[in-house]
């Protein structure tokens, strides 16, 4: 098999020796915990900006990547989330944190509500109404322009630390985005690895067989949906405190390709990969930001094709690959059954 | 009843445009199984085509026939490249994607050739409106309700009276047996990838002036494609272009006669419209059942 062979196909996790996965972990926390200390503020948001792109390709990657059902229109509970935030803070008076758990909620029961019927299109067809959906959710946020402001947009002032830490606001929002991303992470980890992950995984190679190991497709794939809105609802909460700013234009089209980028970049189906998609999403734009008003879209856009083309195991793919041509690790993956790794093949989904 | 007539009529100009968009994403449909979410924009770009060369000094009517015949080459190009390397099996998935990264280029690359300002565009019959009974019709929306009709009976003449239209039907048909037979199916659905094109580049320019030119300008208008496209059974050409009527008369009643409905929540009906035929009747109005061996 040569390597444009190999990238194309999934390949088996690499095992890091675990006193090395241990202490990589550890330094990586303390470099994340000291760095805001250190950073300038704008830097700190834009870090900020990666957790929150963490929490929604978590979602997203248990639903598209292990579940195998394509949403482009999660841009809307992102949205959802973000205007909760926006209206209960500046109008009600609400404690900024406490539309987290508001917005889980909303955007979980609004998930459930769109998913019970439109999971059980096809993939072309979901694809087909969620891109409709996020093609029309700007124009829906002003529609309601008595709460939205419509296209003025809303100014919030908000998410400063409480004066005993005596943090700045940019360090303050990072912790938390930094901590809302490693709760995510650990729960979406456990769910990947556990008997749910297995149901899921199951749903998308084969139904009719994951409903013969009893699995309920319809039940498991709504609640998986709804789980992932919601993560998308809280990720607009912290949205707003990064960006401090809502409007309508920001959650079109733009969005909804955003959040398939950073699923696929990083390596569809793997967790790790949503963390390099995050970068991706956040450190790409802000580069190419002063070339043209176009380029970031056109990057977005050739990005798509040429992983689709070259790298459709994404990042993490290519790194197994590497791995595996590394002294030890060599034999691992070069002995593995090529029609066992197939089964992991996330390019054969929602066929 | 006058509002009524002119709503009317307003809707089925409008109708034309969305029915005639959604039937070129039938055609790529039926030929390659994909929903071509760049489809619009490949119409965008060839009414900037068409825009240029007028700017050049051509007449109008030349430089949309100019764009036309360079779009054909531009579709059969788009599959040639990006979807027939892929082969007959590819998952559902890398063509969604591949298909939504053509639609980001296309309408960026627009915006960094031509920019993203809006631009008029020259009708090519302008002139005072036309009066049908109480309501009135612009030259140029009557020149998009023609062209939709004479676009329907090009492709019914092809599709029908010629062998490379009985081809194409049998290649849609059966794949397998069309080849057998000594069709090349492959080429036929780069050919159908060129005559999408062609029909998006002109519905585009003839819709250019209402719409004012510029990359996102065929946006709103794809949702209500995708409706068309739905409602009148995915790949059925004639249910697209009736299906396109409907959603537009639909949609302009709605936005006139409904409370609350304003222009912003006039797209909802298009996704209420989306979401409600394919639970309650997946194969739209015109639409063949598919009929899956488990």
């Amino acid at each position: 098999m040569n390597i444009f062979a190999k990238l194309r196909t999934q390949q088996l996790p690499v095992q890091t020796p675990r006193p090395l996965a241990v202490v990589g972990l550890v330094a990586l926390l303390a470099w994340f915990a000291y760095q805001p200390l250190v950073s300038a503020p704008f830097v700190n948001f834009e870090r900020s900006m990666v957790f929150v792109y963490v929490v929604v390709g978590l979602g997203l990657n248990l639903l598209t990547g292990l579940t195998g059902q394509i949403s482009l229109g999660h841009g809307a509970f992102f949205a959802l989330g973000a205007y909760s935030s926006a209206t209960l803070v500046n109008e009600y008076g609400w404690q900024y944190w406490t539309v987290v758990p508001f917005a889980a909620v909303a955007a979980f029961a609004l998930g459930y509500l769109v998913g019970r019927p439109v999971l059980r299109l096809t993939g072309l067809q979901l694809a087909l109404v969620t891109l409709s959906l996020a093609l029309i959710t700007p124009s829906i946020i002003k529609a309601f322009d008595d709460i939205t402001k419509g296209q003025e947009g809303i100014i919030l002032d908000t998410a400063h630390a409480p004066t005993a830490v005596g943090l700045e606001r940019d360090q303050w929002v990072y912790y938390l985005c930094l901590l809302a991303a490693i709760l995510t992470l650990v729960v979406c980890h456990r769910l990947a690895h556990g008997r749910v992950g297995r149901s899921l995984i199951a749903i998308r190679d084969n139904e009719t067989v994951a409903t013969t190991l009893g699995v309920r497709p319809a039940v498991t794939k709504t609640y998986i949906f709804a789980f992932s809105a919601a993560l998308a609802g809280v990720a607009g909460v912290l949205y707003t405190w990064v960006v401090q700013f809502v409007g309508p234009d920001a959650f079109g089209l733009h969005l909804a390709i955003t959040f398939i980028i950073l699923i696929i970049v990083g390596g569809i189906g793997t967790t790790a990969g949503v963390v390099f998609g995050a970068l991706f999403v956040v450190y790409v734009p802000s580069m190419t930001a002063d070339l043209d008003q176009s380029i970031a879209g056109l990057s977005f856009g050739v990005t798509l094709l040429l992983f689709m083309f070259l790298l459709p195991t994404g990042v993490v793919g290519l790194l197994r690959v590497l791995a595996g041509y590394l002294p030890g690790h060599g034999k691992r993956v070069a002995g593995v059954d090529e029609s066992e790794s197939a089964d992991l093949d996330p390019l054969t989904l929602s066929k | 009843m006058q509002l009524l007539m002119q709503q009317m009529v307003d809707g089925i100009a409008w109708g034309s445009l969305y029915g005639a968009l959604a039937l070129t994403l039938v055609l790529v449909y039926r030929a390659s199984g994909i929903i071509n979410f760049a489809q619009a924009e490949f119409a965008m770009v060839g009414a900037f085509v068409a825009w240029q060369f007028h700017d050049w000094g051509a007449p109008i009517l030349l430089a949309i026939g100019a764009a036309m015949v360079l779009s054909f080459f531009g579709g059969a190009a788009a599959e040639l490249i990006f979807v027939r390397p892929l082969g007959r099996n590819a998952s559902h998935f890398t063509l969604i994607i591949i298909t939504l990264g053509l639609m980001l280029v296309f309408n960026n690359g627009a915006g960094w050739v031509w920019d993203f300002s809006t631009r008029s565009f020259p009708e090519i019959w302008s002139g005072p409106v036309l009066n049908i009974g109480p309501a009135v019709l612009s030259r140029q929306a009557f020149a998009i309700i023609a062209a939709a009709g004479i676009i329907a009976v090009i492709l019914y003449v092809i599709f029908q009276r010629t062998r490379v239209g009985l081809a194409m039907r049998a290649a849609v048909g059966n794949p397998e047996s069309a080849t057998l037979s000594g069709i090349g199916v492959a080429n036929l659905t780069t050919i159908t990838w060129g005559m999408a094109a062609v029909i998006g580049t002109l519905v585009a320019s003839l819709a250019a002036p209402q719409l004012f030119l510029q990359p996102n300008m065929l946006f709103t208008t794809l949702i209500y494609a995708f409706a068309a496209m739905i409602l009148g059974g995915l790949n059925s050409p004639p249910g697209a272009l009736v299906a396109g009527i409907i959603v537009g008369v639909v949609e302009n009643l709605a936005g006139t006669y409904i409370p609350g409905i304003g222009n912003d929540f006039k797209q909802a009906i298009a996704l209420v419209i989306i979401i409600g035929v394919l639970v309650v009747r997946p194969q739209g109005l015109f639409g063949k059942k598919e009929v899956a061996r488990v």
